[in-house]
């Protein structure tokens, strides 16, 4: 099973997205002034969306360390400090939402199996709803997910480190929807990088 | 020099809407766990966004009422806690597609347009979605915004000194994520009751040399 450690700078209902499974156990990290948190226990680290990335900044010498083990990274948020390696988020809005449309890129690993685009292009009929800006993608990271302008989108960097990341423009991912579903994009797309990261990991709890 | 200290929690869209460089001049990050009294005392207004600490704003109420008695203004948006404001907060589902399911049913039905804030805002720019109602205000309260079912959305009283307003909409959130276009009337109307100065009327831009290794924190 992942041992994961799950981000929280506090915010209202986080714990409902990310409920542990037979696939992965969550531990709430909560930021407080002193954040500075044992990173080598755990498999993956989350970064929800809604995340402190002063605090992220702060820590960031620890995330490399954590990533040059091997260990793996999701961050589905808009990561507009300089702590994630390779990658930076940027946010823009000198695009329309009506034009924005994502198209797939590189997947080698299928992580966008199953994955729903339509319901990222649209809710309720409307565009641009779910990614923001986007990412300055590390040289040689696949860009699964890329704009209507080929701004990468999301990403998955295996390259930068000898870890792994997957990292979106402050789309959301989550484990579980706010409604308890399992089968939405957002959801498939998450849970496709744990079973990733879960067969060719070996975890540090055995 | 900035006048309203925008209370942060690391969110990108508090960033995003503080650093825009139609709004910098006038608002200034404040890193919720660094905040002190001190950081607070020259400015004249504190802006507390959705997707705020609550557990770090109980611990340093004292800065936020401490600055109400000193006759200055606040603005809250978002969720709230009993444990640092003397009002309930409840959570219901967000409804951000209402203008395309049913546009004659907003989430908003009652505005107090003779508030500063509200004053020239058509209903469309007065609510786009709401996060939550307050089920119980303090008595003092005024009510600005309801939805029809009576919860009411924005509040504000004078009772601690100064004036505080809450809201269950998101305008700096949702400001900073730039996914609604007309929240530049809404926020700069807050922008100039905050602070007596009036942003630029342009649409807000983004700075991309304040993201990355140039990032203001």
């Amino acid at each position: 099973m992942l041992q994961a450690l799950l981000i929280s700078n506090g915010l209202q209902g986080l714990d409902s997205y990310y409920v542990s499974s037979e696939l992965v156990q969550y531990t709430t990290c909560l930021i407080t002034k002193d954040f500075n948190p044992d990173l080598l226990p755990y498999d993956l680290l989350v970064v929800p969306n809604g995340s402190d990335h002063v605090a992220m900044l702060r820590i960031k010498d620890k995330v490399a360390a954590f990533l040059a083990a091997g260990k793996a990274l999701i961050c589905c948020d808009g990561f507009f400090t300089a702590w994630v390696p390779g990658n930076q988020w940027l946010m823009d809005n000198s695009r329309r939402t009506l034009d924005v449309r994502y198209v797939a890129g590189t997947d080698s690993y299928g992580l966008l199996a199953n994955v729903n685009l339509d319901e990222l292009n649209f809710s309720h009929g409307m565009s641009g709803w779910w990614a923001c800006g986007y990412i300055r993608a590390a040289a040689g990271a696949d860009v699964l997910l890329a704009d209507t302008w080929q701004r990468p989108i999301v990403v998955l960097d295996e390259v930068s480190t000898p870890g792994r990341m997957l990292l979106t423009a402050s789309g959301p991912l989550a484990d579980v929807t706010y409604a308890g579903k399992s089968e939405s994009a957002m959801v498939t797309l998450y849970r496709n990088f744990l079973h990733l990261i879960s067969t060719e990991t070996v975890s540090a709890h055995g | 020099m900035a006048k309203i200290g925008l209370i942060f929690n690391g969110v990108w869209s508090h960033y995003a809407v503080a650093t825009a460089p139609k709004y910098r001049d006038l608002y200034e990050l404040l890193y919720v766990h660094d905040l002190t009294a001190e950081a607070v005392a020259d400015l004249e207004a504190l802006a507390i966004p959705f997707q705020s600490n609550q557990q770090v704003l109980t611990e340093k109420k004292a800065i936020i009422y401490d600055f109400l008695a000193a006759g200055k203004k606040v603005f809250l948006e978002g969720d709230s806690s009993t444990a640092w404001l003397d009002a309930q907060w409840e959570d219901r589902p967000v409804n951000n597609y209402w203008w395309v399911d049913d546009p004659t049913n907003p989430p908003v039905s009652e505005t107090n347009y003779d508030h500063p804030v509200y004053q020239g805002l058509t209903p469309r720019q007065a609510c786009w979605h709401t996060h939550g109602v307050y089920t119980r205000v303090p008595e003092s309260a005024e009510i600005l915004q309801t939805n029809a079912a009576g919860d009411i959305i924005t509040w504000q009283t004078h009772a601690y000194g100064g004036t505080l307003l809450a809201t269950t909409l998101d305008p700096l959130v949702e400001h900073g994520v730039q996914q609604i276009t007309h929240l530049d009337n809404y926020v700069d109307r807050l922008t100039y009751w905050l602070s007596d100065q009036q942003p630029s009327p342009d649409r807000m831009t983004i700075d991309a040399a304040a993201y990355g290794e140039g990032a203001v924190v």
